[in-house]
């Protein structure tokens, strides 16, 4: 098993291995590792406090675990902080939406892109040609992002006027900005009605298929993650309970036990 | 033959480009090409930004296309098949098909797969050119339900990076084939296109089918060229006028349009980025032909209307004030009238202040060519456009027989569908007309109507003394403008022997803000009118919030007292134009809106009455029988395709 494990080690784009993570003295995470592979949509499931989210945020930075390793390829990223991993390709989208409500969508996808602009505040407002080149060459980026996720009708929109679904896109689209080289994605589905969870679920996996890169959804809605997820890890009061693919999560019992609780012999 | 004057200055010198040998509209690309070359004629907004086609690039589109068409099979006489949004891909499919002698057939982006199937095979299409994913997918999930399609071509690869199939090629592909097979037969394409014939189907359009099966009516390249100089003789247009091509080609109004009116005046066509932003778009372009359906132009309108329900007291005033302005100078210009001096002077500041602005937001400031295609809308929404300074023109015609009459010159009566409309000698007699007794409108003249495509026994029903019958009730006006009553077979009458016009009844109906949908009652064993009204939840909703009625469903909503009492107050404004024996006496607010993927609708949004009259036989027999409120069951189709039933308490009203 090890030695299998060792030799597919290459093939993980991300790895969290042996994860503790405790807020004073309630452990929220103990003994969890998982491995994201190179281009799958993987799902993190679970019940009500099962520590979903803060598995997702050690992923991406927001909390370091007291014990425990985060890799990302063959770098240890544990301590690092989240905009330095944003650097590396580890984009996310919020539960809550964070966004900016006061700008367009535009400009808001446009700070998606920050990271990869050279010209800084003062060349912006001297606007030489090489600053036109390189702001017509984000906005070509934004725009593509636009046509991927359909919300060409609202480009010039103010995003605080915007329904929560649409908001929602935005902040998905705002991560897919940066040209991450994996995405994390929190409760993507959460207060959704069942189209526009049916247009979550189309938008990633057009995510994955157009820019080649794994998805890791946090998902509390077991419907729709086992209609798209590859794999899924299964969290249980901090724990791993289950790993494998859809059917064999369906058939678990673990799972089934977490979800609707033990069955009762009478 | 006497033409007057002025149709022959309309035309010009435009008749002269069918001296030049040009008798199919892909000789005239390549006429037109030869001549403007590199200026603008297709543009389309991508990524942000309108791209730009000129002549010769769309031509050379066309050419690799149709090559490409022909590499792969695709014979002389063979039909294949379009669907998609208006984007240029699907125009330059229509003149490749046409270039190597095919038949082009365009359907609604929004038909389903079954319906989709039945055109298909009805046409005999060889090959599909289809848009996107949504598309390409309902043809692959039809598999050998459509087994004479070949090849399956799109434009659009979003989504279908992972897509493999024998049938499924990319639109660039097929085009690559096509610059092979020129390199090995250079002048193969300028061979095809000029073996086509002026009498050569170009077109099969299907009708949109409110009774029975659709039928495909066969326009040919003359057809085409006669509607278009119709349409130029009854008003000047200029050339590179920019037109907003909106309207889907499957309906045979935008044949005539953007595909031939585009190459011959020639136009500048642009395609809107997405359905959601035609209207950004018709502004940003500064749109100077636009035509719509007459319940386009009606939800602009009421867009206008509701929007202004929501502004503030002073704006909603001045609005008020400008139409009102707006209304006596122009709308007495249009009659010929003089217009009383005080509102002339006041017409400018109108202008300036409500007028031009709201032209201005709806991107109608440079559109001096605005069209209704139909034969009915309300005069209320044509005065509305023409209040604000949009002089909207109704155009009506036959998708058989071409266009017969539209408003032309500078008056008009709005209550008409205008005058009849001059033929270009070349292209046929003048279009003469006879009424029946039964009311009907029988016409010949023009290029004539060539027939349904396999079903010569309908086309042989629709010919009455070598006159076409239309199905068409109108009666003419002393000032030789024709007034649309309605369909024939949908003039009613009552069991006391009084007609009534349904059409007339619904379309006054829905212009206001509060109604989506009506369809009137009253036949032979009914007394009296009555109405099924799908209240506008869009513009009711808000209403209700703003009067703190609460409500939870669309269902719930429908049958409350103060909306059921609100609906009362639009229908009696109706009735006040009614004569006695015609106007509604009870109504019923329908608890689920009409929807097309329940049959309910046409997918132009016309009712289909005998299903609707079997499906809602309860609610007739409840308003009939005198009940004041009634358990309704009426059945109900999910978008999954589940169905269930809807059950609930509906009220009938009393007027």
């Amino acid at each position: 098993m090890k030695k299998r494990e060792a030799m597919e080690e290459d093939k993980y784009l991300m790895r969290a291995v042996d994860i503790h993570l405790s807020f004073a003295g309630v452990m929220a995470l103990q003994n969890v590792s998982i491995h994201v592979g190179q281009s799958e949509i993987l799902a993190i499931i679970g019940p009500n406090g099962a520590g979903k989210t803060c598995l997702l945020n050690c992923l991406s930075g927001f909390y370091h675990p007291q014990k425990g390793e985060v890799f990302f390829r063959d770098q240890e990223i544990t301590q690092l902080k989240p905009h330095k991993r944003a650097k590396l390709g580890i984009a996310r989208t919020f539960q809550g939406v964070q966004l900016f409500p006061g700008l367009t969508v535009i400009d808001n996808l446009l700070t998606g892109r920050h990271m990869h602009m050279k010209t800084g505040a003062i060349q912006g407002f001297l606007y030489r040609p090489w600053t036109h080149r390189e702001e017509m060459r984000e906005r070509r980026k934004v725009e593509e992002i636009i046509d991927l996720l359909e919300i060409k009708h609202i480009r010039h929109r103010l995003v605080g006027s915007l329904s929560y679904g649409l908001r929602k896109r935005i902040d998905l689209g705002r991560a897919l900005a940066m040209e991450p080289k994996v995405l994390l994605m929190d409760e993507p589905m959460a207060g959704m009605n069942l189209e526009e969870k049916e247009d979550i679920a189309r938008f990633v996996i057009d995510i994955r298929e157009a820019m080649d890169i794994p998805v890791v959804i946090v998902e509390h809605d077991m419907q729709v993650v086992m209609d798209i997820a590859d794999r899924i890890y299964v969290l249980n009061w901090g724990h791993l309970i289950a790993e494998g693919n859809p059917e064999e999560i369906k058939g678990n019992p673990e799972v089934i036990k977490a979800y609707l609780g033990e069955e009762r012999k009478i | 033959m006497n033409i007057p004057a002025e149709v022959e200055r309309n035309w010009g010198d435009l008749p002269n480009i069918f001296d030049q040998g040009v008798e199919t509209l892909p000789q005239l690309l390549i006429y037109q090409a030869k001549r403007f070359g590199d200026r603008t004629f297709h543009r389309k907004k991508d990524f942000g930004i309108w791209q730009q086609f000129s002549f010769s690039e769309v031509l050379e589109n066309v050419k690799t296309l149709a090559m490409g068409l022909s590499a792969l099979g695709v014979r002389r006489g063979e039909t294949v098949a379009m669907i998609g949004e208006n984007e240029p891909e699907l125009f330059w499919g229509e003149y490749a098909v046409q270039g190597i002698g095919g038949k082009a057939v365009c359907l609604y982006p929004d038909f389903t797969a079954p319906q989709m199937a039945y055109l298909l095979n009805h046409s005999d299409s060889v090959a599909i050119i289809c848009e996107d994913q949504e598309q390409v997918d309902k043809v692959l999930e039809l598999g050998e339900k459509v087994p004479k399609i070949g090849t399956i071509i799109y434009w659009d690869d979003k989504g279908m990076w992972k897509y493999k199939h024998p049938k499924l090629m990319t639109f660039k592909q097929v085009q690559e084939r096509g610059r092979k097979h020129l390199q090995e037969n250079p002048d193969k394409f300028e061979k095809e296109v000029a073996a086509g014939k002026g009498d050569d189907i170009a077109v099969i359009s299907y009708t949109s089918g409110t009774t029975g099966l659709p039928k495909g009516c066969l326009g040919t390249h003359k057809s085409f060229f006669d509607a278009a100089l119709r349409i130029a003789g009854a008003m000047p247009l200029k050339p590179f006028t920019q037109h907003m091509s909106y309207i889907s080609p499957a309906w045979a109004t935008e044949q005539m349009l953007g595909l031939t009116m585009g190459l011959v005046i020639p136009l500048v066509v642009n395609f809107p980025e997405e359905p959601e932003t035609v209207r950004e778009n018709i502004r940003e372009i500064g749109t100077e032909a636009l035509t719509f359906t007459p319940r386009q132009w009606e939800s602009l309108a009421s867009i206008v209307e509701s929007k202004m329900l929501d502004a503030g007291p002073i704006r909603r005033w001045f609005f008020r004030w400008g139409m009102a302005v707006g209304r006596k100078v122009n709308l007495a210009q249009l009659e010929g009238k003089n217009v009383p001096l005080g509102w002339r002077l006041l017409y400018p500041l109108a202008d300036k202040l409500v007028l031009y602005p709201l032209r201005d937001n709806l991107g109608l400031q440079a559109v001096y060519y605005a069209q209704s295609g139909g034969s009915g809308m309300a005069p209320d929404v044509f005065r509305f456009f023409h209040a604000m300074g949009v002089k909207l023109r109704n155009v009506f015609g036959t998708t058989e027989m071409g266009l017969f009459t539209f408003h032309q010159g500078e008056t008009y009566d709005l209550e008409t569908v205008g005058k009849w409309m001059p033929v270009h000698p070349r292209f046929g007699p003048p279009l003469e007309y006879k009424i029946s007794d039964e009311g009907e409108l029988l016409v010949k003249g023009g290029s004539g109507f060539t027939g349904y495509y396999k079903e010569s026994e309908a086309t042989a029903k629709k010919l009455v003394d070598g006159y076409y019958a239309t199905g068409d009730a109108v009666y003419m006006t002393d000032k030789n403008e024709m007034v649309y009553l309605d369909r024939l077979e949908d003039m009613r009458k009552l069991s006391t022997g009084h007609s009534y016009p349904p059409q007339f009844i619904e379309n006054r109906l829905r212009f206001s803000p509060f109604i989506k949908e009506v369809m009137t009652l009253g036949d032979p064993e009914k007394p009296f009118v009555s109405a099924m009204i799908n209240i506008d939840i869009g513009t009711v909703g808000p209403w209700a919030e703003e009067r703190r009625i609460g409500y939870t469903t669309f269902t719930d909503l429908s049958q409350n007292p103060k909306v059921r009492e609100l609906i009362q107050g639009e229908i009696e404004k109706v009735n006040y134009f009614l004569p006695e024996g015609s106007k509604v006496m009870r109504f019923i607010n329908l608890p689920k809106e009409l929807d097309p993927d329940e049959d309910e609708l046409t997918r132009s949004r016309k009712l289909r009455r005998s299903f609707l009259e079997q499906k809602y036989a309860g609610f007739i027999s409840a308003i009939y029988s005198g009940k004041e409120k009634f358990e309704a069951e009426v059945p109900v189709k999910y978008q999954d395709g589940r169905t269930g039933v809807l059950k609930t308490l509906v009220y009938v009203n009393n007027l």
